[in-house]
């Protein structure tokens, strides 16, 4: 599904690794029969590849494909590096949910909450970098780590939620450094069609995965 | 902590890759401040090289520990069977909270009907798995990494009172079976008095409870 922040992840480790694919986009509110047999529980993303082998769980894709194709590695080699970068994707487990809870939310009181415990998840990673003093989360150049997380800080501004890394100036400087990675700028979807899409999706309209085309 | 089933992960797999280590337990209920030194949020496990690099999530320090240490590999070296251990562990997900949940309620006398029945569904995804497989162990015919992240779970049905859970799941019990005569998950078995002792004393919330057992 275009707008989907974990199959984006895919798309990201996808394209940075120059792996050929093609894409199947399923409407998330009126699933095809066929998409049960490649995920029993229907959800995006899942990788088939020529040998028929399913894989699903975004993480779990992304590592997959880096550890089957050749060139550049997105994950370190070295154990503890590696373990590293698994150290602070625990770290940014609950910022999907919360995400998802604030798209949802049904009256505007619930927001201040939910905004300052995103306030709270995005200053455990302001922390990351700070002691890192790297640009990225994985050191100087950009890695797994980045294109794990990028996804839900894409959607920042679409959600109107900029204000959540007011306090968080490392990670605002990330932001900008990630937008200009070339992976990240080939599948970045625009403010306008993030919002075209949510608002549908909040509708519940089966249109809203189709918005923009 | 001697009875953490997240502990029990990491032990099964330094154990099984015969790698020399220290433990050194943590009372759960009375932490020593040095202990948030090493996570900042007092959780176990954490591994600690000898280059002082910390690493904690019982998982993440399983898969260190298979990387960096040679011998026998745990993880399957093929990308894909890689990412079906993977899978096959986000399926096991729900099972760790939901038996501390039936643990709490049953100590405490409350009703757990609907508890058991959550678990068993989980443990029919299981089976499942094992049947499609046709397979002893949960990677293969031979024991691996996924297998040693589950079982300190089914090690303690028996004591947290829920053996019965697995009553209609028979490949699972022979999978248990079979585990049980691995040298690795005997070596760290334990006594099942001394856990009871334990969990008799952790639930009249006695702070020596983590030392029962200990002479």
């Amino acid at each position: 599904m275009r707008f989907c922040p974990f199959a984006e992840r895919t798309l990201l480790v996808l394209k940075a690794k120059g792996i050929r694919h093609e894409v199947i986009n399923i409407n998330l509110k009126n699933k095809p029969e066929w998409f049960f047999k490649k995920n029993p529980l229907g959800l995006v993303p899942v990788l088939e590849n020529s040998k028929g082998q399913l894989i699903y769980e975004s993480a779990i894709t992304c590592e997959y494909l880096d550890e089957a194709y050749s060139g550049k590695k997105l994950l370190p080699e070295d154990p503890y590096e590696k373990a590293c970068q698994k150290m602070i994707f625990e770290l940014f487990s609950k910022v999907p949910s919360l995400v998802t809870s604030f798209l949802r939310r049904q009256n505007k009181e619930d927001c201040s909450g939910l905004k300052e415990e995103l306030h709270r998840e995005f200053s455990k990673l302001e922390e990351v970098l700070t002691n890192k003093k790297t640009a990225f989360f994985g050191g100087n150049s950009l890695s797994m780590i980045d294109y794990l997380i990028w996804p839900w800080l894409e959607r920042l501004e679409a959600l109107e939620l900029n204000e959540c890394v007011d306090h968080t100036p490392k990670l605002k400087l990330w932001m900008a450094a990630m937008r200009k990675d070339p992976t990240v700028s080939a599948v970045l979807i625009d403010v306008k069609a993030h919002k075209g899409f949510i608002d549908l999706y909040l509708q519940n309209s089966p249109e809203a995965c189709d918005y923009g085309l | 902590m001697r009875f953490c089933p997240y502990s029990h992960r990491t032990r099964l797999v330094l154990k099984a890759k015969g790698i020399r280590h220290e433990i050194v337990n943590i009372n759960l209920r009375n932490k020593p401040e040095w202990y948030y030194t090493k996570h900042p949020l007092g959780q176990i496990p954490v591994l600690e090289t000898s280059q002082c690099q910390l690493i904690y999530e019982s998982v993440i320090a399983c898969e260190y520990l298979d990387d960096a240490y040679p011998g026998r590999k745990l993880f399957p070296c093929d990308p894909y069977e890689r990412a079906r251990q993977k899978m096959l562990s986000e399926l096991f997900c729900k099972v760790p909270q939901l038996t501390k949940e039936c643990l709490v309620a049953l100590r405490c006398r409350r009703e757990c009907t609907d508890l058991k029945v959550a678990l068993r569904q989980e443990f029919c995804n299981l089976e499942e798995i094992l049947d499609y497989q046709n397979t002893t162990f949960f990677g293969g015919d031979c024991i691996s990494m996924i297998d040693y992240l589950l079982w300190p779970w089914f090690e303690r049905l028996d004591v947290y009172g829920i053996a019965d859970c697995v009553s209609h799941t028979p490949a699972l019990r022979l999978w248990i079976a079979s585990m049980k005569q691995d040298p690795t998950v005997c070596a760290l078995l334990t006594d099942k008095s001394i856990f009871q002792g334990y969990l008799s004393l952790y639930f009249q919330n006695n702070p020596n409870a983590f030392d029962f057992g200990l002479c």
